[in-house]
């Protein structure tokens, strides 16, 4: 028990870091010792702490993810959804480089060099924005293709059925979207690629289809094959990418048939959303600290920070197979 | 001893002096400061108590227009009826509806779990730990200012069109999640969901705290071992809270997500509401239901342990006795945290998840009874062999006792499988929560605010009113809730509006209305305590430092303590019960009183 | 030194402001009246007392369990008593014994000091072991209900689909073919008939949103949820007509979701049946009318 006496540690140097300073001159209170049950500062325990309230978090989407995946009747494969691997490997890759810099960053404030420090960390902010620009990349290829999370906007079906049917009418039969087919149609044959000729050709006949009052499910079917064909297993060029209507003529923006892909969407962008969101505020975090002189005395902030970026990149790390790979 | 020095500092006495010394200012950035946007921790435990007492008044007044419309059906309710209903004073069915979803998340997330962890674990933990303050005041202040948005997105949401939310505490989706499935789906409910986020962080901002500042600050010799009981259980709870309740927030998100951009995590496919098709598919309502109670069922602990904790401390100070059995009280403090991660299976026995599921969580939430009789029998043996002193916190905290007994009992019935499918959804369970939240936590908050009243404002509670506060509401109670196990036992179903017209039931509403005079009278008698409050918050008797002689630090600072809390370095000599030591001068050994020799006479004759 | 610390832990020195001094123990704590130490045991005697008036009483005014009319009812009902017999005894012996060390330990009652006691080891072990062997044996015990309730589902085609809606029971009989979603099936809203003392499927579903069927004489409940299937079996042991409760909050209309379970013999339930069957055909009542959940 007297034992304990020894490890008691002058509560001093933590005390101007976290302002007591507006209690006002006259109190003068004492200064307590305390006799810490971990070998860690305040700002270090608490940020292990944080995390593992962040451990939560994520399994709870995690799980989520597994619960709803695995109880799903269809799940669409990574090229359906336009998913492509490199792009994802390459993040993954530009990640687990930014938890390196971080690290040469600390490494280079506990030896008291700033400016490499600055250097370093410099890096680790530019890896990560690299890492949300590709992010940003994929998005914006995945609401090309009409893969929302958001439903009013989304322009996935689950199968391609009478709904799906007055979907393609309805957009085909918008007013801008008539000027626009019967500008393409005036198109002489000359003007367009060969790729685009045939297409014309076949959204013809997709428009002779759906118009008519009693189209039957297996032209449907066709129809969404042709607006976007799913790939089949090893086929299907860069990133999945089969070439369909909605992609020699994006303006099109037909609905697209992908089995299971509004679930996927959502999935998809719950858990990289909030990915993402972690990884911006690791980014403002950096930021701050770049205003700071970055030597030895900061060592313990970037140090807190490290441990978060690490975590991001962690949960990133199981992402990555979940999403891209299985 | 020998690396401590003990600091010469004079203890400043007089109470008043230790105040805040700008009590008197005028300056308003003081003012400001000091009370409104303090980093004390004494300070913010106090805001919390007084907004989350407020709060109470609410969700007991919730309450009240839900015993109403139990008791006499679609007749004119008094004071509410002309503010809310719209057919004459008379309730609409949809407003029932979220007259007990609001009930339930008011009492739940803006008073219990903030006025335990909140109120009583900021005030307390540095003071009973020999602390000056949180590890981290700042994080501390927003933990509390979090809690405003969500005061005022429940608040809110009664005046939105639609009304407030309508799904039940728990939230259940298709219904929450559709906003077309009824009037209170609309903004109501994504109101709820945002106060609840907001609660969610404030718990989180300050359950890392807590658990840094237990770590971390406490005084020289308090080992975790010689911890009062009250710290013991907040330090499980922050470790509860933040493991579970980040799922909680996870899946609020989740449910925002598909009512405002459609994702339909909780939605089945194809799903038909109101003759409407329902927008995506392909989720599962009872994925809600798992991530919700994987947190709630926790939660239910985190609205327990600390009372627990409380109620211990105050039953071996009132019985002048060390606290039977310390460590295994610890062990199952633990046991319960840990056990309440795998039984929250049993709020679904009936929902659709696969059977033999129902069998592993039967069997798990029947080994939660152990902890919590290990519990039970040793506040019985600290009782026991005591000199009992009936103050009013002491009868408080013997009816928490008393009562977490009924409530406890009550759930083995539900955690038996084939019982709970006749009992799942009837006051049976209402009589059941009711018995540990209300007869338990509440009494035992009553207990603590009792106990430690003289600690935050100098001067002590008036006992006799007090006793009057406790006789009344103990019976009120008792005719309000025990009541509810024969309508259990009945069947009558619990979130109806009315279920007087089933046969089976039509023969109940004389008992209801004698449960409606009880809740009346029990809310009627919470005046008595306002006015000793506030009373004898400006007018009590001077209480000095150790009113109760109790043992633990906080009774040596100053009542109340000034900033930084000790006006001495306190060091720690033994646990926090040591009391009536035979041979000792005085009847209790506070825990910075200098070793003593009858002491280790006693402890060796102990052990012998 | 000294003086500081009895200044700082002996209650600011003496009896504090506001207290008559003398009127307090050895302890400093305010004297109490053996009286009231009598009044207030008293008070917590009345718990257990009452408490199990209540159980004893509530029986005989037919506030108690509602009557049961079918088979796995009574082992259902068989557990509750068991528990409740249970429960109750470890509810009076906690609760008396509460009572007992109040009376017996108040101050006012006697001079003697308090025991100096930090626990006692083999006690600890008793009460934990006692309880674990109790509560793993109730675990055990119940298993074979719920297994006969839950999961030992009857070989057979369901006799009855019943979908859930706001606010109301749809049933669909398979008719004649006793096959489900063909030609013949028969509609009937809010009206279930049941054939006595056979066993009897329920295939339950939801439209919507949640919602459960309970049915309180049958011991029956079981949440209906949209998007899934869920198989409900029991055997109805006695003839009448009993409620159809709805017991998972769906909505404004939640309280209304009323429906009637009527058990009859073989003979009047074929009756019934038949009838449903003459009056669909003459009403050209079809599937149109009733949707169904799309979920299949
Ligand atoms: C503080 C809150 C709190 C606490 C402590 C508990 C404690 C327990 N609860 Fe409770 N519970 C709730 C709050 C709480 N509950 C709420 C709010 C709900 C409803 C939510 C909703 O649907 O809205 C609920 C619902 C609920 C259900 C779901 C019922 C249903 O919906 O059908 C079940 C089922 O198993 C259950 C079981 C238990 C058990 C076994 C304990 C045990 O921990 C109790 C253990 C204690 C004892 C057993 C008593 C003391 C022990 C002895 C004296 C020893 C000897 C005893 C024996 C040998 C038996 N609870
Ligand atoms: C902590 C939780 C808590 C508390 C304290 C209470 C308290 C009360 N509850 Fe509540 N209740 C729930 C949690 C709680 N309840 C939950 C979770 C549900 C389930 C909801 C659902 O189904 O979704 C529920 C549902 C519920 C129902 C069932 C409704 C239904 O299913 O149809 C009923 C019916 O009687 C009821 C009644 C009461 C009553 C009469 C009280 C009384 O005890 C209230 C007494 C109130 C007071 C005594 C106020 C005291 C005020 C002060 C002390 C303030 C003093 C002020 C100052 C000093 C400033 N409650
Ligand atoms: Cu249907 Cu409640
Ligand atoms: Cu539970």
């Amino acid at each position: 028990m007297n034992a304990s006496a020894h490890s008691i540690s002058h509560g001093h140097d933590d005390r101007d870091a976290h302002g007591h300073d507006d209690h006002g001159a006259g109190h003068g209170h004492i200064v307590l010792q305390y006799q810490p049950g971990l070998p860690l500062s305040k700002g270090k325990l608490i940020m292990w702490l944080f995390l593992s309230t962040e451990i939560m978090f994520f399994a709870a989407l995690l799980g989520s993810y597994v619960v709803l995946r695995f109880g799903a009747a269809v799940w669409p494969k990574p090229h359906h959804v336009h998913l492509s691997e490199p792009i994802g490997a390459f993040n993954t890759f530009v990640l687990i480089c930014s938890s390196v810099t971080i690290v040469l960053a600390l490494e280079a404030a506990k030896a008291n060099k700033v400016a490499m420090a600055k250097n370093w960390m410099l890096a680790t902010l530019l890896l990560g924005t690299l890492f949300l620009g590709i992010k940003g990349y994929e998005y914006s290829a995945k609401f090309s293709h009409g893969i929302y999370p958001a439903q009013p906007h989304s322009r996935i079906y689950e199968k391609p059925d009478l709904y799906y049917g007055a979907a393609v009418r309805a957009r085909l039969g918008e007013p801008a979207m008539i000027e626009q087919l019967k500008a393409l149609d005036d198109t002489p044959e000359d003007k367009l690629s060969t790729d685009e000729a045939s297409a014309r050709r076949r959204l013809q006949k997709i428009r002779q289809m759906v118009v008519s009052p009693d189209q039957q499910p297996f032209d449907l079917a066709v129809v969404a094959d042709q607006i976007m064909p799913l790939p089949s297993e090893g086929s299907g060029g860069h990133g999945g990418h089969a070439h369909g209507l909605n992609d020699t003529f994006p303006w099109l923006r037909l609905p697209a048939v992908i089995p299971g892909g509004n679930m996927w969407a959502s999935t998809y962008f719950l858990l990289t959303g909030f990915h993402a969101i972690h990884v911006a505020v690791g980014l403002l975090v950096f930021a701050i600290l770049l205003t700071y002189r970055l030597d030895r005395k900061r060592a313990g902030m970037i140090e807190n920070a490290g441990l978060y970026w690490h975590f991001v990149d962690l949960v990133w790390i199981f992402l990555f197979p979940l999403l891209y790979l299985f | 001893m020998s690396t401590v020095t003990q600091p010469h500092a004079p203890p400043k006495e007089t109470a008043h002096h230790d105040h805040v010394a700008t009590r008197g200012s005028t300056s308003l950035s003081t003012f400001l400061s000091t009370y409104v946007f303090s980093k004390d921790h004494k300070v913010i435990g106090l805001q919390f108590l007084f907004s989350t007492l407020v709060w109470f008044l609410i969700g007991g007044l919730l309450a009240l227009a839900v015993r109403w419309q139990v008791a006499w059906p679609w007749s004119d309710v008094p004071v509410l009826g002309k503010l809310f209903a719209q057919h004459g004073g008379q309730m609409a069915p949809e407003f029932y509806t979220m007259l007990f979803t609001m009930h339930a998340s008011v009492m739940i997330f803006l008073v219990i779990i903030p006025i335990l962890a909140g109120a009583f674990g900021n005030f307390l933990i540095p003071l009973m730990i020999g602390a000056d303050d949180m590890a981290f005041p700042t994080l501390n202040m927003l933990s509390y200012w979090f809690m405003w948005p969500a005061f005022f997105f429940f608040g809110a949401s009664f005046f939105v069109e639609g009304g407030a939310a309508a799904g039940g505490w728990t939230s259940y989706p298709p219904l929450s999640t559709s906003t077309v499935s009824a009037p209170g789906s609309g903004m109501g409910q994504t109101l709820w969901l945002l106060g609840l986020t907001m609660v969610g962080v404030s718990s989180m901002l300050g359950s890392v705290n807590y658990m840094t500042t237990i770590i971390l600050m406490r005084a020289p010799g308090m080992t975790m071992f010689r911890l009062p009981m009250t710290i013991w259980a907040m330090f499980i709870t922050a470790i509860l809270q933040a493991f579970a309740l980040p799922v909680l927030t996870a899946a609020g998100f989740m449910q925002l997500t598909d009512r405002l951009i459609g994702t339909g995590f909780f939605s089945p496919e194809g799903n038909i509401i109101n003759n409407a098709m329902s927008g995506a598919g392909g989720g599962q309502p009872l994925l809600w239901q798992h991530l919700f109670w994987f947190y709630s069922h926790p939660a239910v602990y985190i609205m327990i342990l600390p009372a627990m904790g409380m109620v211990s401390d105050i039953l071996t100070t009132f019985a002048r006795k060390p606290l039977f059995g310390y460590r295994p009280m610890v062990y199952s403090i633990a046991g319960i945290a840990g056990l309440g991660f795998i039984v929250w299976g049993h709020h679904m026995f009936i929902s659709g998840m696969n059977p033999a599921l129902g069998v592993t969580f039967m069997v798990a939430t029947m080994m939660i009874a152990l902890p919590s009789a290990v519990k039970t029998f040793n506040w019985l043996g600290t009782i026991w062999g005591g000199r009992i002193h009936y103050t009013t916190a002491m009868l408080f905290a013997i009816s928490f006792v008393s009562m977490f007994i009924i409530g406890g009992l009550s759930g083995i019935f539900m955690a038996a499988t084939p019982v709970d499918i006749f009992i799942h959804d009837t006051y049976f369970i209402v009589a059941h929560f009711h018995y540990v939240l209300f007869a338990g936590t509440a009494m035992g908050v009553w207990s603590g605010i009792y106990f430690w009243f003289p600690k935050m404002f100098g001067r002590t509670m008036n006992e006799f009113w007090g006793k009057v506060h406790f006789f009344l509401t103990f019976i009120f109670l008792n005719g309000t809730f025990f009541t509810m196990h024969i309508l259990g036992a009945v069947g009558f179903p619990r979130r109806l509006a009315d279920a007087y017209h089933y046969e089976t039931f039509h023969h109940l509403q004389p008992l209801n209305a004698f449960m409606t005079w009880c809740a009346m009278g029990m809310v009627a008698t919470q005046i008595i305590f306002a006015i000793n409050f506030f009373w004898s918050m400006f007018r009590g008797p001077i209480a000095g430092r150790n009113p109760w002689n109790a043992n633990t630090l906080e009774w040596t600072a100053p009542s109340p303590p000034g900033h930084g809390n000790f006006d001495f370095q306190p060091v720690v000599y033994r646990g926090p019960y040591e009391y009536s030591v035979p041979g000792c001068e005085k009847d209790h050994l506070m825990q910075t009183d200098p070793p003593h020799p009858a002491e280790a006479a006693a402890a060796a004759a102990a052990h012998a | 030194m000294d003086h500081d610390n009895r200044d700082r832990n002996a209650g600011s020195g003496g009896s504090p402001p506001g207290k008559i001094p003398g009127d307090t123990w050895a302890d400093g704590l305010p004297k109490g009246r053996r009286w009231s130490g009598i009044a207030w045991s008293l008070l917590f005697l009345l718990v257990p007392v009452l408490g199990s008036a209540v159980f004893i009483v509530a029986p005989y005014y037919d506030h108690w369990l509602p009557k049961d009319v079918s088979v796995h009812g009574k082992s259902i009902d068989g557990l509750f008593y068991f528990i409740l017999v249970l429960t109750g005894v470890v509810f009076l012996a906690t609760e008396l014994i509460l009572f007992w060390f109040m009376w017996k330990y108040d101050a006012a009652a006697s001079s003697k000091p308090a025991t100096y006691i930090h626990g006692s080891h083999t006690l600890e072990v008793v009460w934990t072991i006692i309880p674990a062997a109790t509560m793993l044996f109730l675990a055990i015990y119940q298993m074979n209900t719920w297994a006969d309730v839950k999961m030992r589902r009857p070989r057979m085609a369901p006799s009855v689909e019943v979908v859930a809606r706001q606010f109301e029971w749809r049933l669909r009989y398979p008719g004649r073919d006793e096959t489900l979603g063909t030609e013949d099936d028969l509609f009937v809203v809010n009206d279930l008939h049941v054939p006595i003392d056979e066993d009897f499927l329920v295939q339950l579903k939801s439209m919507d949103v949640l919602h459960s069927f309970f049915l309180p004489n049958l011991r029956v409940k079981q949440d209906a949820v949209p998007g899934m299937k869920q198989p409900v079996w029991f055997k109805a042991t006695e003839t009448g007509t009993y409620d159809i409760v709805c017991a998972e909050v769906c909505g404004w209309g939640h309280y209304k979701m009323k429906g009637r379970v009527t058990v009859e013999s073989r003979a009047d339930f074929d009756r019934w049946l038949a009838r449903i069957e003459a009056e669909q055909k003459a009403t050209q009542r079809g599937p149109e009318e009733i949707p169904v959940a799309a979920a299949d």
